[in-house]
């Protein structure tokens, strides 16, 4: 059966190591990113994950302009854009969730956390 | 913009149990493992520090001994202390920061924005913040605090 995969998308290097853990602990392949624009241009160079888990006070690109780029663009619209950031005020969950972000989840959060949202959505490898 | 007297301040036991949620998920399972008070943190240390802007204005800041700071780093990235370099410190720092910063600005008047987390080598003053809140930590027998600065105070 062939590996889904994820994107994670996050300025620490030792977030993206414990996400990439969970993710690969669930089937999925793993790609990386530092920043949205770097991202961006993982996707441009034609690389398609089924999901990107996206933090949001990231350098460079944050993760809501990331996730608006992404909206913007036809051919990433079925991209499952899932903030994973310690960003917790209510006001920007929905703002999160207006631009085009599927599901929230706040950091610290537990491998169950992130599955239950994965299996939520429907995505879970 | 300068806060208000009257806002609320997140109390000291909520900085604690903000940080005990960040190291019982990431750093250790014991919850027995960070424990209230112990010996202060002496001159040598690893400053993490995040700032906020908008309806309240400040910073929260993590400072760890540096044995303390490695060993965090050690069991962010999955590592041996050892092993661990300034580059890992530093960003396990930034990160554990981050964590803590988010959810206490949840519990501050909002809408505000965090800064990208920046950590240094030793202690870190910024002008024109006064500290309102303080916990003290112990982790494996090395002292930590994470603390609240308001603008103005």
């Amino acid at each position: 059966m062939l590996s889904l995969l994820a994107m994670v998308i996050d300025d620490s290097s030792a977030m993206r190591l414990i996400l990439g853990r969970i993710m690969r602990g669930l089937g999925f392949d793993v790609v990386e990113a530092p920043n949205g624009a770097e991202a961006i241009a993982r996707l441009e160079s034609g690389i398609k994950p089924e999901i990107a888990l996206v933090d949001w006070n990231m350098p460079v690109m944050d993760g809501l302009a990331f996730v608006n780029a992404v909206r913007k663009k036809e051919q990433w619209r079925d991209i499952t854009l899932m903030m994973v950031t310690t960003e917790s005020e209510q006001s920007q969950i929905v703002r999160a969730l207006a631009a085009g972000a599927h599901e929230y989840v706040i950091k610290p959060f537990t491998p169950d956390a992130i599955a239950d949202k994965l299996a939520l959505l429907g995505v879970l490898a | 913009m300068e806060t208000s007297t009257m806002t609320y301040v997140p109390s000291a036991d909520d900085l604690e149990v903000i940080t005990r949620e960040v190291w019982m998920s990431f750093l250790d399972g014991d919850p027995a493992g960070l424990v209230a008070g112990g010996s202060a943190l002496g001159e040598d240390r690893v400053t993490g520090c995040i700032q906020l802007s908008g309806m309240y204005v400040g910073a929260i800041m993590l400072e760890l001994a540096p044995a303390a700071a490695q060993a965090a780093a050690a069991a962010l990235f999955g590592m041996a202390p050892g092993d661990v370099g300034p580059v890992e410190v530093a960003d396990a720092v930034g990160e554990i920061t981050n964590m803590v910063g988010g959810n206490v600005k949840s519990m501050l008047p909002g809408p505000s924005t965090l800064s990208l987390p920046a950590v240094v080598y030793g202690q870190l003053t910024l002008p024109g913040v006064q500290m309102v809140r303080r916990a003290e930590l112990t982790w494996r027998g090395q002292p930590l605090a994470v603390s609240l600065w308001r603008q103005g105070g």
